[in-house]
């Protein structure tokens, strides 16, 4: 991805504010000019700049008086901001550095200095942020915080593997869960927090806990359905003003091992894809629920199919689908059909080593998670 | 900006500026939607025209302005989407979220 270098100039001087503008442009800093601070305030309700650059002597509102508005604001407090100042003055220093400016840059500093400077701090700001997402992630490990099961159920006369891989590496929003009740009942849950990386992956331990709260309640309150378990789970995410503004899907399979059968309600998520091998042929199993926390009422339903030996059911997340080509990006459920066809008679270890996930890994495109289950006998 | 907003009879039409409507300006298009809202607009149109790929965080910061939308008694629609796009809104049942019209101009008339 390319390093993104937003600068916001602040400065009276039209002509400053052009050159510098000029000289920054042509190292790769977007610029963003402002003649004044009452005109940076109103360019910063649109842009976010990655820092912001400004004069101190300024009619009006000086240097100090905009970084002290800045600091007031919490969206904008965080910018890391530098003055540019033509006095040498130790005194003036002193009350900038008391704002919490990061540094000054002097008037007459020749501008590749300016440049260099500028640059260096930028990466210091990225490494920093690389460092930290690097604890984060340790820190999360120790807690042994995953949103992915740890090891495979034991599901009688079936057989349940997943294939999972997290954008760029990152933990993210896609979340796996098997919930064994008995010997008779296991709860496969795939779920996807819209979003990325840590943002999606914070969300994704919120949605797992109220989820199998709400298949423990259902099952001890006797309620084996799997609707019944979504319209509850979704009138806590609607209502709930943590998670209310994230939305995730859902797909919740019940394994009735007695039955030889699996039940299956959706919330926004792709349809599976069941393979039926008596007939040898592939169906899609849609639901009609809507995203967890859209909607007061998911108008969720539920489906039971009955399973022989060697009937399949894939279920999978949104990057499964995803790819690149020569026009871009695309979104192309029936791609996965395709790719999963020549697999169908052999184990799932084989499909997990196909090309197509392999690309999957290189591609980067987003969390891929796929769940197969098998009734082996 | 995300969006490049223009006013149709009483509805505000946002055309999405990137091609690719990912992560990267899912939170920005998310701040321009709540501004929006926030200036009392009560029908938004988000024009997808010349969008090819909406990836989960944008698709989420969509929704997530509806439902701050319906908070404020305002309606979101989208138009212009491709085949692929489309596919995506059926697949995932945001068809029965938003109301979908082929172009802008056919979702500020509302024409079914």
């Amino acid at each position: 991805m390319a390093v993104s270098k937003k600068i916001l100039l602040v400065d009276d001087n039209p002509l400053v504010l052009e050159m510098m503008g000029r000289a920054l442009a042509k190292e790769g800093f977007n610029c963003l000019k402002a003649n004044s601070a009452n005109e940076a305030m109103v360019i910063l309700e649109q842009e976010r700049p990655d820092i912001i650059l400004s004069d101190y002597h300024m009619p009006d509102v000086d240097g100090f008086a905009f970084r002290q508005n800045l600091i007031a604001v919490p969206a904008y407090k965080d910018i890391p901001f530098m003055f540019l100042t033509s006095e040498d003055d130790n005194e003036l220093m002193l009350k900038g550095i008391n704002l919490e400016a990061v540094d000054y840059i002097l008037k007459d500093t020749p501008l590749p200095i300016v440049v260099t400077k500028l640059n260096n701090f930028l990466s210091t700001v990225r490494e920093q942020h690389e460092r930290t997402l690097k604890e984060l992630s340790v820190a999360a490990m120790a807690l042994n915080l995953h949103s992915v099961p740890q090891k495979l159920p034991v599901i009688k006369g079936f057989e349940v593997d997943f294939w999972h891989k997290p954008f760029q590496n990152y933990p993210g929003g896609d979340f796996i869960d098997f919930i064994t009740i008995d010997a008779r009942y296991t709860f496969i849950v795939l779920g996807d927090v819209m979003g990325k990386k840590w943002g999606a992956w914070y969300f994704s331990f919120g949605f797992l806990s109220y989820i199998r709260a709400a298949v423990r309640i259902c099952i001890a309150e006797g309620n084996f359905s799997t609707k019944s378990i979504l319209q509850k789970i979704n009138a806590v995410v609607y209502h709930d003003p943590v998670v209310n503004d994230v939305l995730s899907s859902l797909s919740l399979v019940m394994v009735d091992t007695q039955e030889a059968s699996i039940t299956y309600s959706g919330a926004g998520d792709l349809p599976l894809l069941y393979y039926n091998a008596l007939h040898e042929e592939l169906k899609q199993i849609g639901s009609s629920g809507m995203l967890l926390g859209l909607m007061p009422d998911g108008d969720f339903d539920e489906q039971t199919i009955q399973l022989l030996t060697g009937d399949r059911l894939f279920i999978f997340t949104d990057g499964i689908i995803d790819f690149e080509d020569t026009d871009g990006k695309k979104t192309d459920y029936n791609t996965f059909t395709r790719a999963v066809t020549p697999y169908l008679n052999q184990p799932f270890a084989a499909f997990k080593k196909s090309d197509f996930l392999q690309e999957k890994i290189i591609a980067h495109i987003d969390d891929c998670s796929l769940i197969h289950l098998q009734k082996t006998i | 900006m995300i969006l490049l907003t223009n006013i149709y009879k009483d509805a505000l039409i946002g055309a999405i500026q990137v091609k690719e409507a990912n992560l990267t300006v899912s939170d920005g298009f998310k701040e321009e939607m709540t501004a929006l809202i926030d200036k009392g607009n009560k029908y938004i149109v988000v024009d997808f025209d010349g969008v090819i790929y909406v990836d989960s965080s944008f698709l989420g910061a969509l929704v997530s302005s509806l439902k701050y939308a319906i908070a404020n008694q305002a309606e979101i629609v989208v138009s212009g989407l491709n085949k692929d796009v489309s596919g995506l809104f059926q697949l995932i049942r945001l068809d029965k979220a938003f109301k979908i019209y082929s172009s802008a101009t056919e979702a500020a008339e509302r024409k079914s």
